[in-house]
């Protein structure tokens, strides 16, 4: 009987042992930003026309100086590059920053199956947790044990969703916008839950096994599970929702 | 058309990649008059795109190639004297993502008010025009189409 509520406990441990190793690298990684840097967009959004045959009151471009790749073109050659303003580092590809850029869509994209994936042992953990309490006669059950377990997966699932996020490499100079920052923002109410609710879950259990009625802190477990399952499909939604699709706004 | 300089105020608008417009404010041309023929180029940064989303415009970056192949060209050859016309009958060459497409006969309105001249046309580019791979969202793949909206306004210098 020892030894099973050990094992017990271990279960759900072994999900907030591995989120906590995930949040351990968050500190460091969160720091971790690419060097390599994208080409700067220009700033002015004007095009010019002009015909071969300069005004002599007509502004000439600037000189292109040596150093740069792309000279204007000769009265009469059709324009090039170089006679837009754009400089080298504009022009030029930066196969570093796109292999960055391969890397970041590849983390995110297994970020985002495994978010997804979590959601069906996260759900069914939700749906079975209704055999899992006991109203008398408390003591060992399989209906608790099974919530448990499910907890565990969905707990190690968040883990690895997280870890693939917090590794994917940062854009610098990038401005996050849009749906993103709701996605963000959430973690701050999911990501304490997916630690609370198996600590909480599994101080539940215990009390329970031990023929005592869940009570005191433990008793918060549910509402502290729903709550952080609310939060992550609120994030999910965030940006899985059609850009277009903006009811908020009027015509 | 002699002596003629322009300063054009040019909206580039690409939908899809995934679903949204994204808009371009940072477009840069120039154009050449010489015996007859005016040749054109237009330029903008494919980071400048702006959906308003930044998540989504990092992967659009990603799938066209756009740290590798930072700018989106269009070169387009115009008789001059049709250059006044109300519909502008184009041959576009489009280069983007590292591939080049050619476009026959695409067509753009204008309307000339005073020196202003608005011209609005939809460059019909897909996808495969550039050899991109289309993102899917669990094997599902966004459209091919991905016309470019093009919404300039001209003023003389």
């Amino acid at each position: 009987m020892r030894m099973k509520i050990d094992l017990k406990i271990m279960r759900p441990a072994s999900g907030v042992a591995a989120l906590l190793f995930v949040l351990a690298h968050t500190v460091a990684l969160s720091a971790q930003v690419a060097s390599f840097t994208l080409p700067d967009a220009p700033t002015p959004n004007l095009l010019a026309f002009a015909d071969g045959q300069q005004s002599p009151t007509q502004a000439t471009p600037p000189a292109t100086s040596s150093s740069s790749p792309q000279t204007p073109s000769k009265t009469g050659a059709p324009p090039s590059l170089g006679d837009l303003g754009l400089s080298p580092e504009q022009i030029q590809g930066n196969a570093q920053a796109q292999a960055l850029l391969d890397k970041r869509t590849h983390m995110l994209k297994v970020h985002q199956r495994l978010g997804l994936l979590t959601t069906i042992p996260l759900a069914t953990t939700l749906f079975a947790s209704a055999g899992a309490p006991c109203n008398h006669n408390c003591g060992p059950s399989a209906g608790a044990d099974f919530h448990a377990a499910l907890g565990s997966v969905s707990v190690g699932m968040y883990a690895a969703t997280a870890y693939y996020a917090i590794r994917a490499p940062r854009i610098p100079g990038t401005e996050k916008k849009g749906a993103i920052r709701w996605h963000e923002a959430l973690i701050w109410i999911h990501g304490p839950g997916f630690i609370l609710t198996p600590i909480l879950g599994a101080m539940a259990l215990s009390q329970q096994d031990n023929g005592q009625k869940v009570h005191g802190i433990a008793a918060a477990h549910s509402a502290v599970a729903v709550t952080t399952f609310a939060a992550y499909g609120a994030s999910i939604v965030a940006v899985s929702w059609p850009i277009h699709v903006k009811f908020w706004e009027h015509q | 058309m002699k002596n003629r300089c322009l300063l054009v105020f040019m909206l580039l608008t690409l939908p899809a990649l995934p679903q949204a417009d994204r808009t371009c404010h940072a477009a840069k041309g120039k154009g050449v008059c010489h015996a007859g023929q005016c040749d054109f180029l237009l330029a903008a940064p494919v980071k400048s795109f702006d959906s308003g989303d930044s998540n989504r415009d990092l992967h659009m970056l990603q799938v066209t190639r756009g740290a590798q192949f930072p700018i989106v060209s269009v070169r387009l050859r115009l008789p001059e004297a049709n250059l006044a016309s109300p519909t502008l009958d184009c041959d576009l060459e489009v280069q983007f993502a590292g591939n080049t497409a050619h476009y026959s006969h695409v067509p753009f309105t204008q309307i000339v008010e005073g020196t202003v001249h608005h011209i609005t046309g939809t460059v019909p580019s897909t996808l495969t025009d550039f050899k991109i791979d289309p993102p899917s969202f669990f094997t599902v793949p966004i459209k091919n189409e991905i016309p470019v909206r093009v919404d300039a306004i001209w003023h003389p210098l």
